[in-house]
C-alpha cells in the first residue's frame, strides 16, 4: 500500500481517467454529430452548467449555425447567427465576456457565458458556448484547462471526422463514376453484338430508367427525314408530327422550363432533353422525366447522357449502313445476274457468213450497258448486222437494249423492208420511254450472195466502208432521225453499197471515237481511228478490231468511260 | 447464350420470381417479359429472389424502374430480396435501397405485403 492521496490529487486524477476515457470516445468516433453532442453533454456534466450550446462556423457566409442548444431560453438547433471575427478572437482558446464583450453581442449571447473555441492548428470551427454555473460561481482555472482540453480534443476528433466523411463521399462519388465508366464500357460492347434497332433502343432505355432512376423516358430518331419514337417509358401520349418537329429543334441541352412552347414535355413531366448529334446533324433526342431521388440533372448527369445517347445512335447509325451494304451487295449480284442476261443478248458465237470474215466485241464500262449489236441469219439466207447505242448507262439504258433486241429479233424474219421496219421501231421506242431517251440505231442486210449491203442509219456514227486500195473511207450516213426522238413523220431512206474483194467495213459506237485522253482534254476522234485501220488493213478483222481497242486503250491510258462496241467486217 | 434464367414460384397470392445469373444488356428483356407477364394476369405483388443473381447492369436494374410504379400504382409492389453483396453494391450506388423495398429474406419480403 502506498501512501494514500490527497483530495486535490484524487481529484486531478479522475479528471485526467475523464480526459483520457472521453478523448478515446471522442477520436474513435467518425460521426461529428455524437461528438459534438458528447462535448456538450460532458462539459455541462461536469460543471453542472445548466445551458450551454455549440456553435459551428460555415466559411464563405459569415455565420454560424446552432448545432446543438441545451438548456432553456436559448437559441435553438440550427438557428443562424450573423457574425464574423477577426483572427484574433477565433485564434483564442477562451473567450469570457467581462473581456470581449463585443463578441457575445455579436453573437447575441449574455457575458456571463464562457466561450471556448472549437479549432485545429490552422482552422477555426466553431464554438462551445457553456452558460453560468447552476450556483453562479465563476469557471475555475482548474476547470477551464480541462474544458479547453476536451475542446480541443474534440476540434481535432471533429476535422478527422469531417475529414473521414469527405473522403467516404469522394469514394462513393469515385464508386459511381467507377460504375458509370463500366456501364458505358460494357453497353458499348453489348451493343457491338447487336443488329436489331428496337432492341438497341431498348437495352439504352432501361440502361437510362437503371442509372439515373427514372421511370419517364423517350428516344426519337430521324432517320432519313423520318423522325419517330423509338423507345418510350412512362409516357402518356406519344408526340405528334408537331411536337416532334419542336423536340428537334430544341438547344442540344435543354433543362426543361416550361417556356419551350412544347406541351409534350410538360404533359409528360420531362426534365431534360439531350440532341444527339452524327456528323453536326442532330438526329437524335433524348427526353428524361425527374430521378427518383429527387436530384436534378447536373453536368455529370448530363455527360452521361450524351456519352450513352452517342454510343445508342451510333449503334443504330451502324446497323443502318450495314442494310445499305446489304442492299448494296444484293443489288450487285442482280447486277450481276442482268450483265449474264445482256450478254445472253449478244450473238455468240458469230453467225458465221459466206465469203466475209467477221469479227465483233462489246466492252461495257459498267456491269450493264446500253450498247447493243447483233448479227443474224435470215429466213432467205442473207445477213443481218446492226450496232445501237442507247442514251444513258447502267440498268435503265440496258432495259432499252434490250427492248430493242427483242423487237429487231421480231421484226428481222418477217417481210418488211428495213426503212419501214426503222419507223416501227421508231414508233414504238418512242411511245415507251420517255423523251429523253433515244437509241442511236443503223442497220444493214447483206444479201444471200454477199454482194451488196442495203442499209438504214437512224442517227447512228456512220459506218466506214474502206475500199479496197483507198484509204478514205465512205461513211454510210442514209437513213433518217435517232429513234424513239420523235414519231415517224418523215418515213427512213435506205441506201445500198456493193460489195468488193478487200473491202471492209467498221461499224463502231461513240465510246470509241469520244474516248478520252487521261487529261480529259481530247477525245479518240474518227482520224485516228481510220489510221488505225488503215495500218493494219492486212490484217484480218479480229486483229484489225484489236488493234484498235489497243490503241483506244493506250490513249485513254486504259480509262473507260463508255461503252466500247465494234463490228469489223472484211469481204474475201 | 449467357447464363441467366428466371424460374417462377407461387407463396399464396405472391409470385416470387427467383433470378439466377447474370442480368445485364441481353438478358434484361427476359425479366422484363416475366414482369410483363405478371401485370398481365394482375399479379401485382411481387417479389424477386436474388440469391442466386451473381451480376447486374445497370440495364437490369433499369427494367425493375419502369415497372415498379405501375406495379404499385395498381396496388401492389416489387420486392427484391437475398442479394448477394456485389449485387447489392450496384443498386445502393444507384440510390435504390432509399426508395424501394431491398430485403434480407423472401419470407420477410412475403410476410410485409
Amino acid at each position: 500500500m502506498g501512501t494514500p492521496l490527497s483530495t486535490e490529487e484524487r481529484h486531478s486524477r479522475f479528471e485526467l481517467r475523464t480526459l483520457l476515457e472521453t478523448s478515446r470516445l471522442l477520436i474513435e468516433s467518425h460521426d461529428p454529430d455524437f461528438v459534438l453532442n458528447n462535448l456538450l453533454l460532458i462539459t455541462m456534466g461536469k460543471l453542472l452548467v445548466p445551458k450551454g450550446m455549440i456553435i459551428i462556423h460555415k466559411p464563405g457566409d459569415e455565420e454560424y449555425f446552432v448545432s446543438k442548444s441545451k438548456g432553456r431560453g436559448w437559441l435553438q438547433e440550427d438557428d443562424i447567427i450573423e457574425a464574423e471575427f477577426e483572427a484574433h478572437i477565433t485564434e483564442q482558446g477562451v473567450i469570457r465576456g467581462d473581456e470581449y464583450a463585443e463578441v457575445f453581442d455579436a453573437l447575441g449571447i449574455e457575458r456571463e457565458c464562457t466561450l471556448f473555441n472549437l479549432m485545429t492548428s490552422n482552422h477555426h470551427l466553431g464554438f462551445l458556448c457553456l452558460g453560468p454555473k447552476g450556483n453562479k460561481e465563476e469557471l475555475t482555472s482548474g476547470e477551464i484547462e480541462f474544458i479547453e482540453s476536451l475542446t480541443i480534443i474534440s476540434s481535432v476528433a471533429i476535422a478527422n471526422s469531417r475529414m473521414f466523411q469527405e473522403l467516404r463521399y469522394i469514394n462513393r462519388r469515385l464508386d459511381r463514376k467507377v460504375h458509370d465508366l463500366n456501364t458505358l464500357l460494357e453497353l458499348s460492347k453489348d451493343f457491338n453484338l447487336m443488329v436489331d434497332r428496337d432492341e438497341i433502343a431498348r437495352v439504352f432505355k432501361f440502361a437510362m430508367l437503371g442509372q439515373m432512376l427514372i421511370r419517364t423516358f423517350f428516344f426519337a430518331l430521324d432517320i432519313e427525314g423520318t423522325k419517330t419514337i423509338v423507345s418510350i417509358s412512362g409516357i402518356k401520349e406519344e408526340p405528334d408530327r408537331d411536337q416532334l418537329d419542336k423536340l428537334f429543334e430544341l438547344d442540344d441541352v435543354t433543362h426543361v422550363s416550361g417556356e419551350e412552347g412544347c406541351h409534350f414535355l410538360t404533359d409528360n413531366d420531362i426534365d431534360l432533353v439531350i440532341g444527339l448529334r452524327f456528323q453536326n446533324e442532330k438526329i437524335g433526342v433524348v427526353g428524361v422525366g425527374p430521378r427518383a431521388t429527387k436530384e436534378g440533372y447536373g453536368t455529370e448527369e448530363v455527360n452521361f447522357l450524351q456519352s450513352l445517347g452517342n454510343l445508342a445512335l451510333l449503334t443504330i447509325q451502324k446497323t443502318l449502313l450495314l442494310e445499305e451494304r446489304l442492299e448494296k451487295q444484293r443489288m450487285e449480284e442482280e447486277l450481276g445476274l442482268a450483265k449474264t442476261i445482256q450478254e445472253g443478248l449478244l450473238p455468240n458465237p458469230l453467225p458465221p457468213i459466206t465469203g466475209f470474215d467477221v469479227a465483233a466485241t462489246n466492252v461495257s464500262s459498267r456491269q450493264v450497258g446500253g450498247d447493243y449489236f447483233d448479227i443474224l441469219e435470215l429466213p432467205d439466207k442473207g445477213h443481218l448486222l446492226a450496232i445501237a447505242d442507247v442514251t444513258g448507262k447502267g440498268v435503265p439504258a440496258s432495259l432499252l437494249m434490250a427492248n430493242l433486241q427483242s423487237m429487231l429479233h421480231a421484226l428481222a424474219p418477217l417481210d418488211v423492208s428495213l426503212e419501214e421496219a426503222t419507223a416501227r421501231i421508231n414508233d414504238i421506242i418512242h411511245d415507251n420511254t420517255p423523251p429523253d431517251k433515244f437509241i442511236t440505231f443503223f442497220w444493214g442486210k447483206i444479201d444471200p450472195h454477199g454482194y451488196t449491203f442495203k442499209y438504214v442509219n437512224a442517227g447512228h456514227n456512220p459506218p466506214m466502208l474502206f475500199r479496197a486500195g483507198k484509204e478514205e473511207p465512205e461513211l454510210l450516213d442514209e437513213g433518217g432521225v435517232i429513234l424513239g426522238a420523235m414519231p415517224t413523220l418523215m418515213p427512213y431512206t435506205s441506201s445500198e453499197v456493193d460489195f468488193k474483194s478487200g473491202d471492209l467495213l467498221v461499224f463502231f459506237t461513240d465510246g470509241v471515237t469520244e474516248a478520252m485522253n487521261p487529261e480529259q482534254t481530247e477525245e479518240y476522234e474518227e482520224h485516228r481511228l481510220i489510221d488505225c485501220i488503215n495500218k493494219n488493213r492486212d490484217l484480218t478483222s479480229e486483229e484489225i478490231m484489236n488493234a484498235v481497242i489497243d490503241d483506244i486503250n493506250q490513249f485513254s491510258n486504259n480509262i473507260q468511260y463508255d461503252d466500247i462496241t465494234m463490228i469489223v467486217v472484211k469481204a474475201s | 447464350m449467357k447464363n441467366f434464367s428466371i424460374a417462377r414460384r407461387q407463396i399464396d397470392n405472391i409470385s416470387v420470381l427467383d433470378v439466377t445469373g447474370e442480368l445485364d444488356a441481353h438478358t434484361a428483356s427476359q425479366l422484363e417479359n416475366s414482369l410483363k407477364a405478371l401485370i398481365d394476369e394482375e399479379s401485382y405483388r411481387i417479389v424477386v429472389n436474388c440469391s442466386r443473381l451473381e451480376y447486374i447492369a445497370s440495364a437490369g436494374l433499369g427494367v425493375f424502374m419502369a415497372y415498379i410504379e405501375d406495379v404499385r400504382s395498381l396496388g401492389g409492389d416489387i420486392k427484391l430480396t437475398n442479394m448477394n453483396d456485389r449485387v447489392y453494391n450496384v443498386f445502393d450506388l444507384l440510390g435504390f435501397p432509399t426508395l424501394y423495398d431491398i430485403l434480407d429474406d423472401e419470407t420477410e419480403a412475403v410476410k410485409g405485403f
